[in-house]
């Protein structure tokens, strides 16, 4: 029995050597980026905890390449958005300095509190100062932030006074602002490092160990960058960094914007439309990080979370009416899938009325990263909107309306797959018909024929595309840009480990976090100075 | 739509679908007996008003603030209205206190004595022939009193609280008083009612159901403008293990109208800042059950404790002024016109009355832990 056991073990390992290994790769550019509003909230949560208001608005990244955080990339901060960050940093530090906050948070002062003490000062700007800049102060920025501190607390007579506006200067930085990347060679420096790790893993900036882990050269070695990210994959903290990636590649921030004629859905409320996010990042995580099944699960799964807001949508109860209740529909149920969820479904709908195109237009970019053209300009949608038609069913009106030959190309990606969906009304509620004519829901899947909305389910569950397209996003997400040319074979080699794994979504975020390719460095961008950052803080960001 | 919905976490916890399933089921043959779940949305006292409210010949009931006013000497007057510069605007919480020595009338209504209040004279009313009588002559359970013909034409019906209030301002169509108590239980999520209606074989016609009546412990499910949604959620208010209210009542339903037989209720009564149980005996119910989806619509009625119905009356001393009535000629009349359950002197201790409800479909949650009253 042992000697069966020893030669399993051995298989084991044999079999883990023999799989593929990490082409070579040399990377794309360092980048430099906005902190997301998300990330931007963590930070200042993590670094002087959940008790600090952070109110205010953030100006909004331009999804690009399917990603905000490529968006962010290029984002800038003209002067109307500084004078945001602006007003953050004041409360903020304001508040960090406050008599409720400050014991605990700049933990010394001086005997005579109309005075400046450089000692508190130099102690509470290096402990601070490296967790907002993601690395140590250099000496000279920290005496700029003693000096300053000193000058206001002259004038206005009051040490902490004087603390919080240097805090505040700290604040509305562009080392702080923007996540600068520097290299060291062809490969991200250090705290380059720690900072892609932290913010694919926990949202948020790097903590005191990955920082120390930086400095103390952890992260040079294989067993140190190892040690590093299997700690923090463990952390309840990578279920922020999950939800962050999901949040984005689904565009599930555009809940905020989300409208509905209140007397057609009279279920829809702000609660409902946010719970309905909040449904679908907790059975995403869930699924994917908790239990930790297929990644193809998530378009088939029944089992999910739902609120008292959601449960009047979906007809039906809920356990706990005051918060979040574990729920799974029924085997027979027409609901499958993330995609059938309200936060899919009423979110890529009109305000009125259910979208097979914008559902199929979702599903080819978001899920399956295909690219949808957009309309014409001078389409035409008046066989869709006639109000006398004697045309029931989207099905009907669209198959008119497609009969231009301009529309129809794109028509045929986008709603053979949104019609599956058609028994999902505008907000999301089931329905049998529509105007009282019966629904078609059957068509085809890049070939794969289905009958409505569960078959469908399955069909995106064992399409290539929707694996392939979650490796993609990961790596473009987790590098901050789109991938290069020669990083084609490095995420190839995503896929197939990826497949290997049994579509573990935990285990492909772990192996980029592990792999050279994340923190290669070739071409412009890299090994920007702090200063030469700070110079281009009100222009393009490139 | 037939869709059974389970709730898999949550042990002794049953989740009752909601009256939209009914028919549905009902229609497949399904075997096994169903429930049916809804919340309490409307609540007010059956007030038949006809186009010239003829019911009420003398007129409209004269208010407190009325005798108020008889009653203040002229130099009060001119204290009150800067010299009839102004409208005494501080009436709500003084006109009350007209006692001899300022006494508040609602909480002492026998310290002064008013005309006699205006009640219905009418013959139509809503509610249910609570003692069996026609004629109204006294039984062991009832006081001698005078009947009404039900409005669907129902002989002796009982309802002295409609002959109390019918002549009310505050009561009547377009008065305030259940307006607001329906709008401030719909905001303030506070004595919300549950009836869940079990054994239904058929939600058509079906001989024998059961219908509980529970209080929950969690507000309405609101849209966007304040109405209260279908399919909302609620769990029972638990005490020891227990519902803290209410109680089962066996019923029929017959073409889709259920009716009970007579049991003793008692339910929380939030209105108006006020709380107050209500307790009924021998209340019967009958309710039309909603084809498909749709508001369930009926008729309650039975013999409200007198000291009870009081209890609210005084704490809505408030209201007088809005409402428009006078707390002694009320409780003047609701003692000579009080019908039910006579004591062993043989003074009656509760009042007939009825009241229309409207519920829609709701998840009634049942759990095993005990909740705190709001």
């Amino acid at each position: 029995m042992i000697r069966k056991l020893a030669s399993l073990a051995l298989l084991s390992l044999t079999l883990a050597g023999c799989g593929p290994t990490e082409p070579q790769t040399t990377g794309g550019p360092a980048v430099t980026r906005r902190l997301t509003e998300s990330q931007y909230r963590s930070v200042i949560a993590d670094v002087f905890g959940p008790q600090i208001v952070v109110a205010g608005r953030f100006d909004p990244l331009l999804r690009t390449d399917g990603l905000l955080t490529i968006g962010a990339g290029s984002a800038t901060v003209g002067a109307a958005a500084f004078e945001r960050f602006h007003a953050l940093a004041r409360s903020i530090a304001a508040q960090v300095t406050d008599t409720t906050n400050r014991d605990v948070l700049v933990g010394c002062g001086p005997q005579d509190l109309r005075t400046a003490d450089d000692s508190c000062a130099t102690e509470f700007y290096s402990r601070i100062g490296r967790l907002l800049f993601r690395r140590p102060l250099t000496t000279d920025e920290v005496r700029d932030q003693v000096k300053l501190a000193r000058e206001a607390t002259a004038v206005r007579g009051d040490f902490y006074t004087g603390l919080a506006y240097g805090l505040q200067t700290l604040l509305e930085a562009p080392d702080f602002l923007f996540v600068v990347e520097r290299a060291n060679g062809k490969q991200l420096d250090d705290y380059a490092k720690a900072t892609r790790l932290s913010l694919l893993l926990w949202n948020t900036s790097p903590d005191d160990v990955l920082l120390q882990a930086a400095e103390g050269g952890k992260l040079k070695t294989e067993d140190g960058l190892k040690q590093e990210v299997d700690r923090m994959i463990a952390s309840p903290r990578f279920k922020d960094g999950v939800r962050a990636f999901f949040t984005d590649m689904l565009s599930l921030d555009d809940t905020t914007n989300l409208q509905k004629d209140t007397t057609l859905f009279p279920a829809f409320t702000l609660t409902a439309a946010n719970d309905g996010k909040e449904q679908t990042l907790r059975t995403l995580v869930d699924l994917l990080v908790t239990r930790n099944v297929d990644y193809r699960d998530i378009f088939t799964t029944r089992e999910t979370h739902i609120s008292n807001a959601l449960g009047l949508i979906y007809r039906v109860g809920v356990n706990d009416p005051s918060g979040w209740s574990r729920f799974d529909f029924p085997s027979d149920d027409p609901r499958a899938g993330i995609q059938s969820q309200v936060g899919f479904v009423a979110l890529h709908s009109h305000p009125g009325k259910s979208s097979p195109t914008l559902r199929g237009k979702a599903i080819r970019e978001l899920l399956l990263c295909q690219r949808v053209p957009d309309p014409p300009g001078n389409v035409n949608f008046d066989k869709f909107n006639d109000p006398d038609s004697p045309l029931r069913t989207a099905r009907e009106r669209l198959a008119a309306h497609a009969n231009d030959p301009a529309c129809a190309g794109c028509h045929k990606l986008t709603d053979p797959i949104g019609l599956a969906l058609e028994n999902f009304d505008g907000l999301g509620q089931i329905r049998d018909n529509e105007n009282g004519a019966a629904l078609d829901l059957s068509g085809d899947l890049d070939g794969v024929k289905y009958a409505n909305g569960a078959e469908l389910a399955k069909a995106l569950h064992d399409n290539p595309a929707a694996a392939s397209c979650v490796v993609n996003r990961a790596f473009t997400y987790a590098a901050g840009r789109q991938t290069v040319s020669d990083e084609k074979a490095f995420v190839v080699y995503l896929e197939k480990t990826f497949a290997d794994s049994g579509y573990k979504f935990p285990s492909l975020i772990r192996r980029i976090a592990l792999s050279d390719a994340f923190y290669a460095v070739s071409g412009q961008g890299a090994g920007q100075s702090p200063a030469a950052a700070k110079a281009g803080t009100t222009e393009d960001k490139s | 739509m037939s869709r059974s919905n389970i709730l898999k976490l949550g042990a002794a916890l049953a989740l009752v679908s909601a009256a939209f399933a009914g028919p549905a089921l009902a229609a497949s043959g399904a075997k096994s007996p169903r429930t049916l779940g809804y919340v309490v949305t409307q609540w007010d006292y059956a007030t038949y008003e006809s186009p010239f409210a003829d019911e009420c010949p003398e007129g409209l009931a004269v208010g407190n603030d009325e005798y108020w006013w008889r009653g203040l000497s002229r130099a009060d007057k001119d204290k009150l209205t800067n010299t009839g510069l102004i409208q005494p605007i501080d009436r709500r919480g003084t006109a009350v206190l007209r006692g001899p020595q300022g006494e508040d009338v609602c909480w002492k209504p026998e310290i002064v004595k008013d005309p006699p209040m205006r009640t219905v004279k009418g013959k139509l009313a809503f509610g249910f022939n609570l003692d069996g009588t026609t004629d109204g002559k006294a039984t062991p359970k009832s006081c001698a009193h005078e009947k009404f013909t039900g409005v669907d034409n129902t002989p002796g019906v009982d309802n002295q609280v409609y002959r109390l209030l019918g002549c009310l301002y505050g009561w009547r169509r377009n008065g305030v008083m259940d307006a607001y108590d329906d709008e401030e239980r719909r905001n303030s999520g506070r004595g919300v009612i549950l009836m869940e209606i079990t054994n239904v074989d058929d939600a058509r016609n079906d001989d024998a159901v059961d219908i509980t009546f529970y209080r929950a412990i969690d507000p309405f499910s609101l849209d966007a403008t304040g109405k209260i949604l279908p399919y909302g959620s609620y769990r029972i208010d638990m005490a020891n293990g227990k519902p803290r209210y209410g109680a089962t009542a066996k019923g029929k339903i017959v073409n889709g109208v259920l009716t009970t037989t007579p049991i003793d209720l008692s339910l929380p009564y939030y209105a108006n800042s006020i709380f107050a149980e209500m307790r009924l005996r021998d209340m019967q119910f009958r309710l039309e059950l909603p084809q498909g989806e749709g508001k369930a619509k009926g008729l309650m009625g039975g013999y409200y404790d007198f000291d009870k119905w009081w209890e609210y009356m005084m704490k809505a001393e408030f209201l007088v002024a809005t409402g428009d009535w006078s707390c002694p000629a009320m409780w003047e009349a609701a003692h000579r016109l009080a019908d039910g359950y006579p004591d062993k002197d043989g003074k009656c201790t509760a009042l007939s009355t009825a009241f229309k409800v409207e519920a829609l479909p709701a998840f009634i949650v049942h759990q095993d832990r005990t909740a705190a009253a709001r």
